[in-house]
């Protein structure tokens, strides 16, 4: 094993608290969905609830008046509702990143949090998939983006980015909702045989679909887990890429730039990391999971959290490098406007939260401090919220034909519908806690120490 | 041959503590001449299906095939949709213009091949779902999946394991617990009634769902937000409308605004008026625009023969003036076009309803039906 070969500084700690056994890590994570959940988890279940309600009435009330209720104007059409959901699908690709690309990277330390990202990537992009949807205005009409042979004879445009968008996240989600069932068969197994009530063994039973745990069976699981996880990685980079495409490939000042696929990329990964961190610390404090998610597995997310926040503040150079480089007066001055605009103060919210105060994590006291990972975290999420704000709304705002040049101001039906999806996620997240396994045990078990035989093929085969 | 009065099981299952325990019995049970070897773990297990003999699995070729199989699709069909069946021309590029299939194509070949690699891998090679396998029945899976690992002698071919011999086996390799899991019934009742009942509730909620949906429609054939906006605000004639506070569907032009072609009028009394020169010709197309003109703004007054008898006379207390008398038919034509403008005892100004052209094309044909109104003995040729 390449672990052992080096030096003791560099070898991976290890990924539990104390010892664990294989029974002891089901009793504390199966045993969740099997115990009536305390009142805190209702109080916080009905506030999450009650903050739903909000957007879906702030949603009914859009789609009985129309998207006037908004306040996207001539100019700016693009605003709250592709905001939101550039943000939401760039949170839900932490939950990929970790799920596949680290597991390609045979990062052992993302087993106990696998799981719960991935449940996240899925309501992230639930909430996500909202607002395009009422962005259309007619969301019973949206099945139009399908191609399907009708009687108007015609075909969506193939060449439109925003139907390549359709595609993206349609794949996405179908693909990860995949990959999170996948990977909860054995542990809904696990559940069905601790049922004690025969309908719920039943209902567990079914859903994972009668899993047995043999040799075949796992030889299969894990050639699909890593086919899946390889597919998911370059799904996860193709989906992001293609949303920035719904910018990059028009020509409004701002947005035709090469730069923007992987710069979206990366700014998903971060402010997914943020949220994914919010999350796990709620968790791992009301959850009693503090020894399977150590404070070593928060350490190495919160250097993640600090990588990207270095590659944003490169791209946020070469961004404006590129405008200076350009020669070019249209895009000079919406960069003008990022900084210097009518919302300059947006873009200098976005440097401070995504490029200032990440930096915190150069020191190792702060990446292991509750108080300061929280204070990052929430700075990244509102900077990362505020950079799709500046990118789609000022660009937006002044474009080449002055007098059309039009001031963007939202209304209290675009703040509800953003509430409400963050009260959609937090309800889904809470819900998720309670009923399904929020750690996939069989993955940590696999990786508990003592419970591999030895590696190297030394072993009595005899 | 199997002895008839031996024993039979469908599997005789040993439990071990440790992998290791396992790995080891599975590879000394290896082709065991009693029955099928099986494994059963919590987790996988490193190396077990080398110890066990398992073929590799076969899912990477097939994804790949699927793979290949979803981008081909994909591109065809984008490729037959944009530039065979409904070519458009977008952004000045080619019909043919393949690079914009790419993104889409590659989604697809993703899913596709996703698809393959978690449903072929749960349905066709493990044979999922399988929620009434013998092996759920045991004692033994309860342990197994949390934290026990099985060896299991299964019955092949229906004939059962003979459970002494397997079980002497098993316990020679170490097993710590040994479970004999009896045959089962021939045909197992309770997944009928299952599939049954299932069916019985898919083809109920299928024809409530049809029956509701069917009234639904028939009842409200266009729900409010659905209406496909059949019914929005509009503008009624001769009633106020909802647009604005005022009442008024239009906005009044700006204070100080001039619309394209207008002049100012600046003449204030009919003597000054009297030099204006009308500068239409007399010709057909004029004389039969004046004639449409005054049978819109003025007949309803003046009368058809320019007389000022009309049925409105009666209903209104004014009396419009008999155009044919002779100090009007002697006043200049610059007269008549100032009582256009600024109007005559009841009648209004028609000065924004008559263009400056079109007022002077009234006037030529008001001159032909006086001139008509007054015919000589000299006139008959």
């Amino acid at each position: 094993m390449a672990e052992a070969l080096l030096p003791e500084g560099l070898r991976e700690p290890a990924l539990t608290d104390g010892a664990i056994t294989l029974g002891e890590l089901d009793d504390r994570v199966l045993s969740v969905p099997e115990t009536r959940p305390p009142a805190k988890w209702f109080a916080a279940f009905a506030l999450t609830s009650a903050i739903s309600a909000v957007g879906l009435a702030c949603i009914a009330y859009t789609l009985y008046t129309g998207i006037g209720a908004w306040g996207n104007n001539s100019p700016v059409f693009w605003a709250f509702d592709i905001i939101n959901f550039v943000f939401w699908v760039g949170i839900g690709h932490a939950g990929t990143l970790i799920s596949a690309i680290l597991f390609l990277f045979r990062k052992r330390w993302r087993n106990s949090i696998a799981r719960y990202a991935e449940a996240m990537t899925i309501f992230a992009v639930i909430c996500a998939a909202i607002f395009p949807l009422i962005h259309v205005g007619r969301p019973w009409l949206a099945f139009w983006l399908f191609p399907y042979p009708n009687q108007r004879a015609l075909w969506p445009n193939f060449r439109s980015p925003l139907l390549w968008d359709v595609f993206a996240v349609n794949t996405y989600f179908i693909v990860s909702l995949l990959f999170w069932f996948l990977g909860m068969v054995p542990d809904i197994a696990s559940m069905r045989d601790r049922a004690k009530d025969p309908r719920l063994k039943f209902a567990y039973t079914a859903l994972s679909v009668g899993w047995r745990g043999s040799a075949e069976h796992w030889q299969h699981y894990e050639k699909a887990y890593l086919l899946l996880a390889g597919l998911a990685t370059g799904l996860v980079l193709s989906v992001h890429s293609v949303v920035s495409f719904d910018f990059a490939v028009s020509v409004v000042p701002g947005w035709h730039m090469t730069i923007f696929p992987p710069y979206f990329v990366t700014g998903a990964i971060f402010a997914g990391f943020a949220m994914v961190m919010m999350v796990l610390i709620v968790v791992r404090e009301t959850m009693d999971l503090k020894h399977l998610i150590t404070m070593y597995h928060l350490e190495v997310m919160n250097k993640v959290i600090l990588g990207t926040s270095c590659l944003m503040g490169y791209a946020y150079m070469m961004e404006g490098f590129t405008a200076w480089y350009s020669q070019n007066q249209f895009i000079h001055h919406a960069f003008k406007q990022y900084l210097w605009g009518a919302y300059g103060w947006a873009g200098w919210t976005v440097l401070v939260c995504n490029v200032l105060i990440p930096q915190l994590f150069w020191s190792s006291r702060l990446r292991r401090s509750y108080p300061s990972m929280i204070f990052v975290a929430a700075a990244v999420t509102i900077g990362m919220w505020f950079e799709r704000f500046v990118i789609i709304v000022m660009s937006l705002q002044q474009d080449y034909l002055p007098s059309s040049w039009r001031l963007y101001q939202p209304t209290l039906i675009d703040f509800g519908i953003l509430l409400g999806s963050f009260g959609i996620f937090f309800s889904l997240v809470l819900l998720f806690a309670r009923v399904l396994p929020v750690i996939a045990t069989t993955e940590v078990k696999a990786i508990l120490p003592g419970y591999q035989p030895a590696h190297g093929g030394d072993h009595d085969r005899a | 041959m199997t002895e008839p009065s031996a024993a039979r099981a469908w599997a005789v299952i040993g439990l071990f503590e440790r992998p290791e325990d396992l790995l080891r019995a599975a590879a000394r049970l290896r082709g065991s001449p009693l029955g099928r070897v099986q494994a059963y773990t919590p987790y996988p297990v490193h190396h077990l299906d080398e110890a066990l003999g398992l073929r590799r699995s076969p899912l990477g070729g097939m994804v790949f095939v699927m793979g290949v199989l979803g981008a081909l699709t994909a591109f065809a069909f984008q490729y037959w949709m944009s530039a065979v069946d409904y070519p458009i021309v977008t952004g000045g590029k080619s019909p043919r213009s393949w690079q914009a299939f790419v993104p889409i194509t590659f989604e697809v070949m993703v899913l596709f091949a996703t698809l393959t690699a978690g449903l072929g891998m749960l349905f066709l090679l493990n044979r999922l779902p399988d929620i009434f396998h013998p092996m759920l029945a045991s004692r033994a899976m309860e342990k197994i999946t949390r934290d026990r690992f099985a060896l299991a002698l299964e019955s092949s071919g229906g004939q059962g394991v003979d459970v002494d011999a397997a079980k002497k086996v098993i316990l020679e390799l170490g097993a710590q617990e040994v479970e004999v899991l009896p045959l089962p019934a021939p045909a197992p009742a309770a997944p009928l009634n299952f599939l049954l009942g299932l069916g019985g509730a898919l083809v109920a909620a299928c024809v409530l769902a049809g029956y509701s949906t069917y009234w639904v429609i028939k009842l409200y054939p266009e729900l409010p937000p659905m209406s496909h906006m059949e019914r929005q605000p509009r503008l009624n004639a001769q009633s106020p409308s909802g647009f604005f506070k005022d009442g008024r569907g239009m906005r009044p032009a700006p204070v100080g605004s001039v619309a394209r072609g207008h002049r100012p009028y600046l003449i204030k009394t009919p003597e000054e008026a009297a030099r204006l020169v009308n500068p239409l010709p007399r010709t057909t197309e004029t004389m039969e625009k004046g004639r449409v003109l005054y049978a819109v703004y003025c007949r309803v007054c003046h009368g058809f023969l320019g007389d000022g008898r009309t049925t409105l006379t009666s209903a209104y207390g004014a009396k419009p003036a008999d155009l044919r008398i002779k100090r009007l038919a002697l006043a200049p034509d610059g007269t008549i076009y100032h009582a256009i403008m600024v109007g005559k005892n009841a009648m209004p100004s028609y000065a924004y309803e008559l263009k400056e052209d079109e007022r002077w094309a009234v006037i030529h044909y008001l001159r032909a039906l006086q001139r008509a109104q007054d015919a000589r003995e000299s006139d008959i040729p």
